[in-house]
């Protein structure tokens, strides 16, 4: 049986968009779970009747599980739902007006249940999470050193990481290669040698730019909401 | 030129005497220390007082950082309930022990120092409390050094001393994204880095009682770790006279830490 997974992330309260991608997920064959992987909210719109509709779907939606992203993590924090941290990132990076214009677009009804989202989920081999391992804001691309994506991976012990951060579709695999290391102390040397894991970061897109997942043929497919026909990604749908 | 590096002083006066005497009488005459001058040791104010009139260039470490900021730093590295009660103990003693001066002092340390290529820290450029212990995976290890922009990483925290050289590195990568139709594939290779760990001073954990720190020579990269008996019995009298848990003296005496290892030594809180 085939088994599918959506990611979808940076919808910043785009509901047109949401209801985009249900609508052709309902198109797709074999999708079982969809993953929201953050960045639900941001400054550009009202967020509430994507919020509502996440927490409440409707009828023949596939039901979301979502991750709390970058812009959850500074409206939760500036909101005072991260101890003493305020929504430094935003502020030093947009500005005071996109601090307020992000508080505007959330009604605080919304908070309490955003503040329950977790940071990521792991899933088979797999870790789902708007950043990284590292943070919530680490911006993982296909550009990032080798080095860097390997360490992310390994702090988690996953095979996979699918990120969203940087709202790039890419799947970079690491596909060999390897380190020696001596260790030298008070007992002699020791001589290790370490192959590189074959292991994957996804980044799986933003807004209408969405990723397929096949769980059994560890196939992505990268979409567009409403262009399904014209997929880039390996496999068919 | 040969420089000397010392960490985990915690507070053991006689360890840290009698290191710096063996420092001085080869003639080395920069030193640089990795942190914990205090924390589970009878003598927080004395220790503390040495290095700064040495004048040793000193970086935070992770029992400076929570005297100053308070235990909300990382109790949660502790292994079990019982360890971390002690550890709460002695940082509660240490605390009232501090005057204000030295803990204004413990409060200024920056938490790395670099010179050149060499970047000095207590656990690891991400945290105080990051063990880079000499098993951990070795592409980890080089992402920690060659991250944070360094040929030759000092670092402290895990009590063992070592030398780690990564070398001969390489990873293979395939590239598929929405813009190319075809694979992309290319290897990189990495640069050659080194992991000193400069062990403990004032509690080493290597399976002897003696002191440890490490001499570097910054024309060769040759690096000499280096053991210093001393006076043990006297830093143990001192922690039970001073009513810290008698366990302290005991792991001293022996060189080993059983019981309080930490199951996830590679854990960072994030609080």
């Amino acid at each position: 049986m085939i088994e599918r997974w959506a990611l979808v992330s940076g919808l910043r309260g785009d509901l047109e968009t949401y209801d985009l991608i249900q609508r052709d997920l309902k198109k797709t064959r074999g999708v079982t779970a969809l993953f929201v992987l953050g960045d639900l909210v941001g400054p550009e719109r009202n967020c509430d009747a994507l919020l509502d509709r996440l927490k409440n779907p409707h009828r023949g939606d596939l039901k979301p599980d979502c991750i709390y992203g970058w812009w959850e993590e500074q409206l939760l924090a500036e909101r005072g739902f991260r101890g003493e941290r305020k929504a430094d990132a935003l502020r030093l990076s947009q500005g005071e007006d996109a601090v307020s214009a992000l508080l505007n677009t959330v009604n605080p009804s919304h908070l309490k249940w955003l503040a329950s989202l977790q940071f990521g989920f792991i899933e088979l081999d797999c870790a789902l999470i708007h950043g990284s391992s590292s943070d919530v804001g680490d911006n993982l691309t296909s550009e990032t050193s080798p080095l860097i994506l390997l360490d992310r991976l390994t702090r988690l012990n996953v095979n996979r990481l699918f990120t969203a951060r940087s709202t790039k579709q890419f799947h970079l695999e690491l596909t060999g290669g390897g380190i020696n290391s001596q260790v030298k102390d008070l007992n002699g040397k020791r001589e290790q040698q370490q192959e590189v894991p074959k292991r994957s970061v996804i980044g799986i897109g933003a807004g209408l730019n969405y990723t397929l997942y096949d769980v059994g043929s560890d196939k992505t497919h990268f979409l567009t909401a409403g262009r399904q026909t014209k997929t880039k990604g390996m496999g068919f749908i | 030129m040969n420089h000397a590096i010392i960490s985990c002083l915690l507070a053991n006066l006689p360890a840290a005497e009698a290191v710096l005497n063996d420092i001085d009488r080869q003639g080395i005459d920069t030193i640089t220390c990795l942190g914990d001058l205090v924390g589970y040791g009878p003598q927080p104010n004395e220790v503390v007082e040495l290095i700064r009139k040495r004048g040793i260039a000193t970086c935070q470490g992770c029992w400076d950082e929570d005297i100053i900021d308070g235990l909300n730093a990382c109790e949660c590295s502790y292994p079990s309930q019982l360890a971390e009660r002690r550890g709460h103990l002695a940082h509660q003693w240490t605390d009232d022990q501090l005057t204000d001066e030295n803990k204004s002092f413990l409060a200024s340390l920056p938490t790395s120092l670099r010179r050149d290529r060499l970047l000095f820290v207590h656990g690891s450029p991400n945290s105080q409390h990051e063990y880079l212990l000499p098993n951990m995976d070795a592409f980890a290890a080089l992402e920690r050094v060659e991250t944070a922009g360094a040929d030759i990483l000092f670092c402290g925290h895990t009590h063992q001393p070592y030398v780690r050289e990564l070398r001969d590195g390489s990873i293979r990568v395939r590239l598929q994204n929405a813009d190319h139709d075809c694979d992309q594939g290319e290897e990189l290779t990495l640069p050659m880095r080194k992991i000193v760990n400069a062990g403990s001073v004032g509690e080493p954990r290597h399976g002897s009682t003696n002191a440890t720190y490490v001499i570097h020579n910054d024309a060769t990269d040759e690096v000499e770790i280096k053991e210093v008996a001393y006076d043990v019995g006297r830093t143990c009298q001192a922690i039970v006279e001073a009513g810290l848990p008698k366990v302290f003296a005991w792991r001293l005496s022996h060189g080993f830490e059983f019981a309080e290892q930490a199951e996830d030594a590679s854990h960072v809180c994030e609080r």
